[in-house]
């Protein structure tokens, strides 16, 4: 029979979570608008490019993709209110307008020749941030009391995570020529410049402390 | 990129032929063909094209779901987010994973069944009806008008299926027509929450969505009769949240469509004839 009045710790010996973390409320919540206001802007753009993209593989992909990245949204839409923000589009916003500028050069390209630059700026840009930010949050945040954050981020980085590997190994069949690995390394390289103007999906710090403010002409 | 993408711009592999809905209607092909009794066009396993009818068929559904995907695509893309709220963007997000499943399903299964991409033409008016501008309206054609029209056309699919002794198109039509009864219900709750407080816009749209069902009900395509080659499948239509009215209205529609046909076809075999006497 169970010893019912036996008393045992709250945490198990292997339960290492502790209490202190990173982020306030109001920095989480600050995070949080920033990622959904990413994940709407890549949902919508990947939705709007499946129409314009000739190769049947890289359309089906996108459809998926698409989804993927809408529920990232709705994660973090839900999010917001219990992080004390009743109004979650005051907090749905770029986190500055060098961010804003990126992400319209992201989803700037529409001729159906394009694929290569749609799928650079997506895979080998945007996808490797969201998983980079996406990890600095969920290995900085208090594990107990930001619990609720921290599953959302698990299965966003899932999600992340498949998708680059499919996008990437897409953009690997495509770029078959010399001539088109310049292409993707020259659309890689200035999105990787206005992406480092911005300072990242969450702005400066973006990945730990707010660095100086960088330009780049 | 630009917001409204017109039809004509759509991407394809050098595999796709695009036609227009009036070549098909105005083929001149067809009067010859209306002469011949070939008997119901119902799609039954004892038909000598049956086989030939169900690929062609097949291979309409599949560039039917990728328009339905490019689409649903759009419609996250087209809109602020004033226009089209977060939740309607997140519903169409949704319906884009959807419709790309279908088009790897319907793939499948036209390799399944024999045929091959481009084998047959493409017409792009399902995407035409998703180039509205106003997103009730887009939502009324494509979810209700078309999506609706999909839950035909995969119930007499999947009954075809079932009489042919096909599992493997039977269980894939089902899966997809479960899929398809939520995009219906989605274009039925929206349209009721976005002109809740403007019945002038509803009208528009419900508007809209008779004239997309009337073209697909167009040459009898549709119907309840053996003439019809899909079915109208109103316990699914129930089910996805068409009333017995909207039901009845629909098939009125589509006899009168089946009518109009048959008088059309009657007048060119009298014509051919005609011509035939005189030379």
């Amino acid at each position: 029979m169970t010893e019912t009045t036996k008393p045992r710790a709250p945490f198990a010996p292997w339960d290492r979570r502790e209490l202190p973390g990173l982020f306030a409320v109001e920095e989480s919540a600050r995070r949080v608008g920033n990622y959904k206001w990413a994940e709407m802007r890549l949902f919508e753009v990947l939705g709007g490019w499946v129409a314009t993209i000739p190769e049947l593989d890289v359309k089906l992909m996108l459809g998926r993709h698409t989804y993927h990245h809408a529920w990232h949204a709705e994660l973090w839409h839900k999010r917001l209110p219990e992080l004390r923000e009743m109004n979650p589009d005051r907090l749905t916003v770029p986190p500055n307008d060098a961010f804003v500028t990126f992400m319209d050069a992201i989803r700037e390209p529409e001729a159906p020749e394009l694929t290569i630059e749609k799928l650079v700026g997506v895979y080998r840009v945007l996808i490797p941030r969201f998983i980079a930010v996406y990890t600095y949050h969920l290995n900085g945040t208090s594990t107990i009391t930001d619990a609720p954050t921290i599953r959302s981020l698990k299965f966003a980085l899932q999600d992340e995570f498949d998708d680059w590997r499919d996008g990437e190994m897409l953009l690997q069949s495509l770029i078959d020529t010399p001539e088109k690995v310049e292409r993707a390394g020259r659309r890689q390289m200035d999105l990787e410049r206005l992406y480092l103007v911005s300072g990242g999906i969450a702005g400066p710090g973006s990945l730990g402390e707010p660095v100086e403010e960088v330009r780049v002409s | 990129m630009k917001k409204m993408l017109p039809e004509s711009e759509l991407a394809r592999d050098e595999r796709f032929v695009r036609t227009n809905i009036e070549d098909r209607l105005f083929d001149p092909r067809g009067p010859k063909v209306a002469q011949r009794n070939t008997g119901p066009a119902r799609m039954g396993v004892d038909r000598p094209a049956a086989g030939e009818r169900s690929r062609s068929l097949m291979h309409g559904i599949f560039v039917g779901e990728i328009q339905a995907l490019e689409g649903a695509g759009r419609t996250c893309y087209d809109f602020d987010d004033e226009t089209a709220p977060f939740q309607l963007k997140l519903d169409m997000a949704r319906q884009c994973w959807d419709e790309s499943r279908h088009c790897e399903i319907s793939v499948k299964l036209g390799d399944h069944m024999g045929a091959e991409i481009g084998e047959y033409t493409e017409s792009t008016f399902l995407f035409a009806a998703a180039c509205n501008p106003d997103p009730v309206l887009r939502l009324c054609g494509v979810n209700r008008a078309l999506e609706g029209l999909a839950i035909d056309v995969f119930n007499s699919m999947k009954d075809f299926g079932n009489e042919s002794g096909d599992p493997v198109l039977e269980f894939c039509e089902d899966w997809m027509l479960a899929d398809e009864v939520t995009h219906v219900k989605m274009g039925s709750d929206w349209l009721r929450r976005l002109t809740a407080t403007d019945p002038e816009r509803r009208e528009r749209a419900l508007e809209f969505q008779r004239t997309v069902d009337a073209i697909f009900n167009l040459g009898g395509f549709r119907g309840e009769d053996d003439e019809n080659p899909i079915q109208l499948a109103r316990n699914f239509r129930r089910l996805a949240g068409f009333t017995d009215d909207e039901n009845d209205s629909l098939a009125a529609l589509a006899r009168e469509s089946t009518v109009q046909a048959r008088e059309m076809a009657e007048a060119a075999s009298a014509a051919l004839h005609a011509s035939a006497q005189g030379s």
